[in-house]
């Protein structure tokens, strides 16, 4: 799967030309910065619309997309390379199953992306699903057991179905802005993400609209409802994000298995002994010995001792 | 029940009197009682003749247990208690008990010390006895000697008159009453009648007795007795003293013919003779409460009387009686007419111990059980040198039964013959079989093609089981069983048992109590760590089959603090549905396949671990009974110390402390049939193991012994594992309410199970409960309620959660 030769990103002369323009910008910026290779890790759960996102950001037609059922049971990359720059997008199927996490499709993911740098994951999810539940917990929770916490510093939240008329009483951004804050909010706490950490590397926000009905500009361009384009924005987002100042993710054997538990501590074990024998042993003897000395006598007893004294 | 110990007499001698030349009160206790509570809360008391709160049944006996005074003789200077014959000529009289257990019944022990033998032959006399009338007018007094020696007459009617008071004592509660022997309604010779007042005159209350007969009307007489009572200086002092062991003080006739001046003498000699006798002898064990009790009574009558140093005799052996020293006895007062009162007691001082073994038909034979093993559960107080106490005698019978070598126990006070006052101990032990081999069988009918049972179906199971105790007459024993249910194929679930018992390490005279044990055994058992969470899918169950063999050393240090070390060397397989070896618990997945892939159910991953493991477990135990409610401390550690040798090189520490607390919250009076008091039970268990683990070795949560309201290990199967409790008791009637609130967490150590079961099981590693519940003899009846899905439930459990 890694021998898989990088093709041309011929896609992305289907963009519009200012998409195209920006893309080039930001892609230059990059290379600047030493990064020839970007590796993207589209995770969340199904239906979200991780595989159209793929064929949007890329400009063609990599993923099968049906809409009515998921097919990616396995994970995918493409590769594609525009002007000595690599570019790697990872599709991987959804992570719930039958109201729970799919270990399973975790554990296929991991085994998928052995040996494998992630620079950004890409949080799935619909800017128009209201509600936020324990499973979404769980799955962040799952993500997070499964690459370590560090994998928060290099990733953004991905908001699809972008184009919505939000519901009665709210205008677009205050709708935007609730549901990104309570899905932030889900994260943090299901990866434990303290204040200090979130502050020193905030997880970002961008939306996408996969639908062939999306709205364009003059230039041709997909746009947002609030009129700016999405394509070149999340670009832009995952660039910022991979300049943050964190490390990409290397994904080996270790991560994967995480620390042997069985391992852990083993080093210890004569001191844990001995501090077992000389104080819970010990000190339970000699709360036995205690038991025995103050063990209430029946009077008969005490008086045969001497103990009585004629005091009943 | 099936061996009850013969009924037991017992007759003490106690005080034989060589002036009264009356027979010594022989005075026995039936002791017909197979069984003793085993319950301390319980006051075992038995009621023996002397205790007045059961005058009423005992009066027939102590009927005859009339007082002599040496009224004669040095001014009255002793006072002994002695008795007549019984009327009937039977033994009766008081003192003593004995009781036995037929152990193979196994059943509780009850304490009825009843005196029935003594009342059977007073009323032979009182009925069915034909009397003649007196054949003389009505309302005339004819003295005793008038009366013709060939009738039988009828008493009606008994008075007493005081002559000094110059009134009819009224009232069956006075204490002269009990000396005569006579009854209202009893029919008599004139030769009783003569030899009844003869007892009386030389008993000693009394300065003068007389027995007048008032002819009634309808034949029968009515008996006055009129009398002097004896009297004596008013004394100030008490003092008691245990004259057990001791000669009686012998006294030397008064020659009539003696001058004043010898009588002074004489005199003089008795109270030197007394005044060193008291010096020689041992302090008692009456204490000072009961004693200001009797001096308070000496005070408030003045003058001491006869009546009086009765009912003082009375309250000291009352007091002995409930304490247990079922065989003392007060004997004498002496120093009279002085200013104190000397209370002359034989306490019942043990003299022998002796243990004999019976035959099936009763006989004295040598028994197989060496004499040691015995000597070391008698406490001390039953040793020579000691007084008899009944406690101690239970005490002794519950230790030796503790051995469970023998059928029949018996623990007998005997007097002394050789040594007065002396009590010789007897324990007469039946011994067990010491070999047993049995062999069961059972059919379980299998339903085959139509829920017909078919002769195929029909398996034949049992038990071959074998038994040989106590190897050397050192308790040692083998003990082993073979179970299968299928005897034609019994590979296929062969569950076997093999025990060998090596008490009294150390030396069975060295009171350091260790216990060698090895044994050789297979299980089988239902993982709880591959179950499912609550509403996840049926889980395929695991079975992790164990066969090993293990070696340990229990020491005792109470009867239930002990601590235990040893090795155990064992295979463990883990089987599926089938019985086939399994490497991974297996889910259903919502497809309806299975997922194989499940955590690994061994250490080696092949599905069986071979290890060796040293273990230890210390157990501080000091709960006891009060009025049948658990109070004090329990805290158990618990320790697997994995060696490195097996499949893997296991190495592990895995510890557990658990620790429960039963706090009374009142306090109240012990006592049989008194309410128990609240308690507050309080519950912490910790769990951990560094090192390998494989997942029969993890800790679960969830359960009827960890969290309740939840399935065993439905919370999950940890690393680490936090376990608290707390349950309030509160009585009620014979039994008691409970509410409790429990919790359990694995401290977020789920993950660190190989496998990580608890979610791959879908299970939340954590819980709490809450509840009530009543118990209903063994059975609990509980209803709890899970906080995790907020439902609840009545669960109904066998035994106690503490």
């Amino acid at each position: 799967m890694a021998a898989q030769i990088a093709r041309e990103w011929s896609g992305i002369q289907q963009f519009p030309v200012a998409t195209q323009n920006k893309l080039h910008e930001l892609l230059g910026k990059l290379k600047l910065e030493n990064v020839s290779t970007l590796t993207i890790l589209l995770m969340g759960k199904g239906g979200v619309g991780k595989s159209s996102t793929v064929n949007s950001i890329l400009g063609e037609r990599v993923a099968t997309v049906n809409a009515f059922q998921s097919e990616g049971l396995r994970p995918m990359m493409c590769s594609r390379t525009r002007a000595g720059f690599t570019l790697n997008i990872i599709d991987t199927p959804g992570l719930v199953e039958g109201g729970y996490v799919n270990e399973q499709a975790i554990e296929i993911i991991k085994r998928f992306l052995l040996n494998k740098i992630i620079d950004v994951l890409l949080y799935v999810d619909r800017l128009d699903a209201y509600r936020v539940d324990s499973l979404d917990k769980q799955i962040i929770k799952a993500i997070t057991d499964t690459f370590g916490k560090r994998i928060w510093q290099r990733s953004l939240v991905v908001l699809t179905h972008a184009q919505l008329s939000p519901p009665d009483g709210l205008n677009y951004d205050e709708f935007f802005n609730k549901r990104s804050e309570t899905l932030l909010k889900c994260i943090r706490s299901g990866a434990r993400i303290n204040k200090q950490e979130f502050e020193d590397f905030p997880i970002h926000v961008a939306l996408v609209e996969n639908s062939g009905r999306c709205n364009t500009n003059a230039d041709g361009e997909k746009i947002l409802p609030g009129g700016t384009a999405w394509i070149p924005q999340l670009v832009e987002v995952i660039t910022t994000v991979i300049a943050n100042g964190s490390k990409p993710i290397m994904v080996d054997q270790k991560l994967i298995e995480g620390p042997n538990p069985n391992e852990r501590g083993k080093f210890f074990i004569p001191l844990i002994l001995a501090f077992q024998y000389f104080f819970i042993i010990k000190g339970i003897q000699r709360a036995i010995k205690r038991d025995i000395e103050t063990e209430s006598r029946p009077a008969w007893e005490l008086r045969d001792m001497g103990l009585a004294e004629g005091r009943f | 029940m099936a061996l009850l110990s013969p009924t037991r007499f017992l007759q003490i001698h106690t005080s034989a009197v060589p002036r009264s030349r009356k027979p010594s009160p022989s005075v026995s206790c039936s002791a017909e009682n197979p069984d003793l509570d085993l319950s301390p809360a319980r006051s075992s008391i038995p009621s023996l003749p002397a205790a007045p709160s059961d005058r009423k049944s005992n009066l027939t006996v102590f009927a005859s247990a009339t007082a002599a005074i040496c009224a004669a003789a040095g001014g009255g200077f002793l006072f002994h208690f002695s008795s007549p014959p019984p009327p009937s000529g039977g033994g009766i009289g008081g003192g003593g008990g004995g009781w036995g257990w037929g152990s193979d019944g196994g059943g509780f022990w009850n304490n009825v010390f009843s005196p029935l033998p003594a009342s059977a032959s007073e009323d032979d006399q009182v009925s069915g006895v034909e009397w003649d009338s007196h054949g003389l007018p009505a309302n005339i007094i004819v003295q005793l000697s008038k009366l013709s020696g060939l009738k039988r007459y009828k008493i009606s009617e008994i008075l007493f008159f005081d002559r000094r008071r110059s009134s009819t004592v009224v009232g069956t509660e006075d204490s002269f009453f009990e000396m005569v022997s006579l009854r209202p309604g009893g029919v008599y010779t004139k030769v009783q009648l003569q030899k009844e007042l003869e007892s009386l005159a030389t008993c000693g209350m009394f300065e003068r007795v007389d027995l007048d007969c008032k002819t009634k009307a309808d034949g029968t007489l009515a008996l006055t007795v009129s009398f002097v009572e004896s009297t004596w200086q008013g004394a100030e002092s008490f003092q008691c003293i245990n004259v057990g062991l001791m000669q009686q003080s012998k006294q030397v006739e008064m020659d009539l013919d003696m001058t004043d001046k010898e009588k002074l003498e004489y005199i003089r000699m008795q109270e030197r003779d007394y005044r060193r006798r008291i010096e020689r002898s041992r302090s008692c064990l009456l204490p000072e409460p009961v004693q200001d009790e009797v001096v308070s009574m000496l005070r408030d009558q003045g003058k001491v009387t006869a009546r009086l140093l009765q009912r003082i005799r009375d309250r000291v052996q009352r007091w002995y009686h409930d304490e247990g020293y079922a065989c003392a006895q007060v004997v004498n007062f002496g120093n009279l007419n002085t200013r104190q009162v000397v209370c002359e007691v034989v306490e019942g001082d043990i003299t022998q111990l002796s243990v004999q073994f019976l035959d099936k038909l009763g006989n004295v034979c040598e028994g197989n059980t060496q004499l040691a093993v015995i000597h070391r559960e008698l406490p001390n107080q039953l040793r020579p040198g000691h007084v008899f106490n009944i406690e101690a005698g239970k005490q002794a019978l519950r230790n030796i039964n503790s051995l469970s070598l023998f059928s029949n126990i018996e623990v007998n006070p005997r007097p002394d013959e050789k040594s007065e006052g002396g009590i010789i101990v007897e324990i007469k032990l039946k011994e067990l079989e010491q070999k047993s081999a049995e062999v069961s069988t059972e059919w379980s009918i299998a339903p085959g093609s139509f829920g017909r049972p078919t002769l195929t179906s029909i398996q034949p199971g049992g038990t071959v089981s074998f038994e040989h105790r106590n190897i050397n007459g050192l308790n040692r024993s083998i003990v082993g069983s073979v179970t299968s249910s299928n005897l034609i194929n019994p590979q296929d679930d062969l569950s076997f048992k093999i025990d060998y018992v090596h008490p009294y390490v150390d030396g069975v005279t060295n009171p350091r109590n260790r216990t060698f044990r090895a044994s050789c055994f297979n299980s089988r058992k239902l993982s709880p760590v591959f179950t499912g969470g609550p509403g996840a899918d049926e889980v395929p169950p695991v079975w992790i089959d164990r066969a090993g063999i293990k070696a340990n050393i229990t020491e005792n240090f109470t009867r239930q603090s002990k601590f235990t070390y040893g090795l155990v060397m064992e295979e463990i397989s883990t089987r599926d549905e089938t019985s086939s070896v399994c490497t991974h618990g297996v889910r259903a997945l919502p497809s309806g396949g299975l997922s194989m892939d499940g955590p690994p159910t061994t250490l080696s991953g092949t599905g069986t671990d071979r290890m060796v493991f040293a273990q230890a477990n210390i157990t501080r135990d000091n709960t006891r009974f009060i009025n049948g409610a658990v109070v004090g401390q329990r805290d158990v550690f618990q320790l697997d110390q994995g060696l490195g040798i097996g499949s893997n090189y296991p190495f592990f520490n895995r510890h557990q402390l658990s620790s429960t607390r039963f706090i009374q919250l009142r306090s109240v009076e012990e006592g049989a049939g008194k309410l128990p008091p609240p308690i507050l039970v309080m519950h912490g268990h910790y769990g951990g193991c560094v090192g390998d683990l494989p997942s029969y070795d993890a800790f679960t949560l969830g359960g009827p012994y960890s969290v309740r309201g939840y399935n065993m290990g439905e919370l999950g199967a940890c690393r680490n594992i936090l376990e608290l409790a707390a349950e309030l008791r509160v009585p009620i009637r014979n039994t008691y309410i409970y509410s409790f609130i429990e919790h359990g967490t694995d401290l977020g150590s789920s993950k660190d199970v190989k496998g990580n079961p608890t979610e791959f099981f879908r299970r939340v590693g954590h819980g709490s409960s809450y509840g009530a519940g009543v118990k209903l003899g063994m059975v609990r009846a509980e209803y709890a309620v899970d906080n995790n899905s907020g439902t609840g439930a009545i669960f109904f459990r066998f035994g106690e959660r503490f």
